[in-house]
């Protein structure tokens, strides 16, 4: 994010009134160099994806976001219900994590006494090192089945009201891929919350405390507020994580395209899990149709990024912080 | 300043070591294309794999001395590799249809593996090799049309057998895959609804069902899901010991997959074209000879360019692959050998290579 201001700043301005040395211009033309190639390489990146995804748009053009046919037999490509399945899956895991991972963050920063900080925080951060596909195959092979028998059936028979605690039959539905979701992005937003809780000033907490505020409220009235941009942030970092994970999603999701249903206890697809599992043996117009698919997650990844950028500085600005 | 001076030092170090390692990539480089007239790549099929990079390929290279490099990158990749020529040959478990032969331009298919795939279920109550289903109430399941283990179908073709009041979950392959081109080439043969409906691929528009990726994740999915049924290649329902759902043949007969079976529904042809077509051999015909011939049996093809460079090399190495010992050092991995009719046709394909 911050690489464009580093290399616009050296690069640009000359150190006027000293000698060059040649170490100084070998340092610029090498950050230079790998400053340009990472831009030069998302240009590619975006350019092969277009390039790639032609023949699906001039074929299907927005019809594509609306049709939720898959069928190679007949030709016939359409992603909506994709689109769904990656924004219900993502938000639905933003909306579990967030609070787990601020508790996390509360607990280890306020809480926890400090010979148990350590080893929790650390246990919590090796949790987002575990290779996706393996947390794939735990959620097939054991959490699966778990929801299936102890938790959807209790959820669909005290909630089946409401459209999206509907009948299970498998243990690969739209709500395993959140659960296994929520658990690769909490430490996401676990790890960065607990730094910021971190970097509260301790003057403002005793201050708090000093008035006889009770914890909570020091924590709702200070610490909250004061991390509340960063906190964003950090969502929003762990919303991309869970729009572009492909692999866990795939093993867990149940792979079915088709009409869009608001079942959560039944299979579905995302964008990222599809292309991964599809990629192999499409060829033609369905592998162009996959890179449209690719197309449609760089677009949610630009305006995930872009939404970050400008939470950050907004809440920076009306705090009169720098923006970070 | 000893600072800039040390920088100067590690970058030419850097750079030196960029220069040898991009002249070793060179040298190597040079070095591989001399072998190359000795080395056939090829590409496509998973389910012949571990046939050709397991078991034939390190057999060709010690006994002729020339390497097979084959890469599983599935078989509708493996069709765009050969028809791009960015390989020697192809291999496909589906055959080429009119388009992608015309895009090949005088590509030969010849057959050269016979294997197939299976039905497997997991219904409580319920033991390997208990159910028995027929192609059209098999359709049916997979088309959604009949949802229940007790459905009077079902029950009709199983007396004697307790089946649960136990809804269906259909288990399907979310990749695409050979397997599922088998799959949906005999269901399109048994039922016209499906042929028209859904039709035969490599991957489709399911029509009901949950995808497993792979293999191992349809079986994952079937084991642990009481009441469902998938399908697999007969070589992982031998190993993993799934349990299989015997199916009625044409000749009258509840068989199940094994090399003997998928041997006979080969055997069961009676004449096979002599032009590049592919030959379907699911839902075999009915024959005395053969009534065990299983169901959903298929060849899976090697593809190559009518004339090539190698032709001379592809050409003794698809007849040496196509030899009863070769064909027998297979059959571990549940792969039938070539009937004689079909071995004879291959080859006389194989003299179209130029």
């Amino acid at each position: 994010m911050s690489t464009y201001d580093a290399t616009g700043d050296t690069a640009r301005r000359p150190l006027s009134g000293r000698r060059v040395h040649t170490g100084d211009l070998i340092l610029k033309g090498v950050a230079g160099a790998a400053a340009l190639g990472a831009v030069v390489l998302v240009g590619l990146i975006a350019y092969k994806v277009i390039e790639g995804s032609r023949l699906s748009i001039s074929t299907f053009g927005l019809g594509f976001l609306t049709s939720t046919t898959w069928d190679p037999v007949h030709n016939q490509f359409g992603a909506a219900d994709l689109i769904y399945g990656t924004i219900v899956t993502s938000i639905g895991a933003l909306i579990l994590a967030t609070p787990l991972a601020l508790g996390v963050a509360l607990f280890l920063t306020e809480l926890a006494p400090g010979w148990i900080r350590g080893p929790v925080t650390a246990l919590v951060e090796t949790l987002a090192a575990i290779p996706s596909v393996v947390i794939g195959l735990w959620g097939v092979l054991v959490l699966g089945p778990v929801l299936r028998d102890d938790v959807m059936p209790q959820l669909h028979s005290a909630l089946g009201f409401i459209p999206i605690f509907g009948p299970s039959t498998t243990g690969s539905t739209i709500f395993t891929a959140i659960v296994v979701l929520t658990i690769m992005i909490l430490p996401i937003i676990s790890s960065i919350s607990r730094e910021l809780f971190t970097g509260v000033p301790s003057e403002l907490k005793e201050a708090a405390l000093g008035l006889g505020v009770t914890r909570w409220e020091m924590v709702r009235g200070v610490i909250f507020p004061y991390a509340r941009g960063g906190v964003a942030a950090a969502m929003i970092l762990g919303l991309g994580r869970a729009l572009g994970e492909a692999i866990a999603v795939a093993l867990v999701i149940g792979s079915v395209n088709g009409p869009i249903h608001a079942n959560f206890f039944g299979p579905a697809n995302t964008l990222a899990a599809w292309i991964a599992t599809e990629f192999g043996t499409a060829a033609g117009l369905e592998q162009s149709s996959l890179f449209y698919c690719a197309l449609i997650l760089l677009v949610f990844s630009l305006l995930v990024n872009v939404l970050a950028q400008f939470i950050v500085r907004h809440v920076a600005k009306k705090q009169g912080l720098p923006a970070r | 300043m000893p600072r800039n001076g040390k920088l100067v030092r590690i970058t030419t170090g850097v750079l030196a070591v960029a220069a040898v390692t991009a002249l070793a990539v060179v040298m190597t480089g040079t070095a591989s294309a001399k072998s190359s007239a000795t080395t056939l790549t090829g590409a496509g099929s998973s389910l012949v794999a571990p046939a050709v990079s397991g078991v034939w390929g390190p057999a060709y290279s010690s006994a002729k001395g020339v390497n097979v490099n084959y890469s599983s990158i599935g078989s509708g990749k493996g069709i765009i590799a050969i028809t791009n020529r960015t390989v020697d040959f192809g291999a496909s478990d589906a055959p080429l249809n009119k388009a992608q032969a015309a895009a090949c331009k005088g590509c030969v298919q010849v057959p050269w593996a016979l294997a197939g795939t299976g039905p497997v279920e997991n219904i409580p109550g319920v033991n390997g090799l208990q159910l028995k289903l027929t192609g059209a109430v098999l359709a049916k399941i997979y088309l959604g049309q009949i949802t229940n283990w007790d459905d009077p179908a079902i029950k009709a073709l199983n007396k004697g057998l307790n089946l649960p009041n136990k809804t269906i979950t259909v288990v399907h392959r979310s990749d695409g895959s050979g397997d599922t081109y088998v799959f949906t080439d005999y269901l399109s043969k048994i039922s016209k609804t499906w042929a028209t409906k859904v039709g035969k691929a490599t991957t489709v528009s399911w029509p009901t069902g949950v995808g497993g990726n792979g293999n191992a994740g349809v079986s994952a999915l079937v084991r642990s899901t009481p009441g469902s049924i998938g399908y697999v290649s007969t070589f992982y329902v031998v190993q993993n010991h799934l349990h299989m759902v015997k199916m009625l043949n044409r000749a009258g007969h509840y068989v199940y997959p094994s090399v003997k079976s998928i041997e006979s529904a080969a055997q069961a042809l009676k004449k096979v074209p002599s032009s590049t077509a592919g030959i379907s051999i699911t839902d075999p015909a009915k024959t005395q000879k053969f009534a065990n011939a299983w169901v959903m049996a298929t060849f899976t093809y090697i593809i190559v360019p009518a004339n090539s460079a190698k032709g001379a090399d592809l050409r003794s190495f698809i007849n040496w692959a196509l030899a009863p010992a070769q064909q027998q050092s297979i059959q571990k991995l549940i792969f039938a050998p070539l009937p004689k009719l079909v071995a004879n046709a291959a080859k006389q394909r194989v003299k179209q290579i130029q």
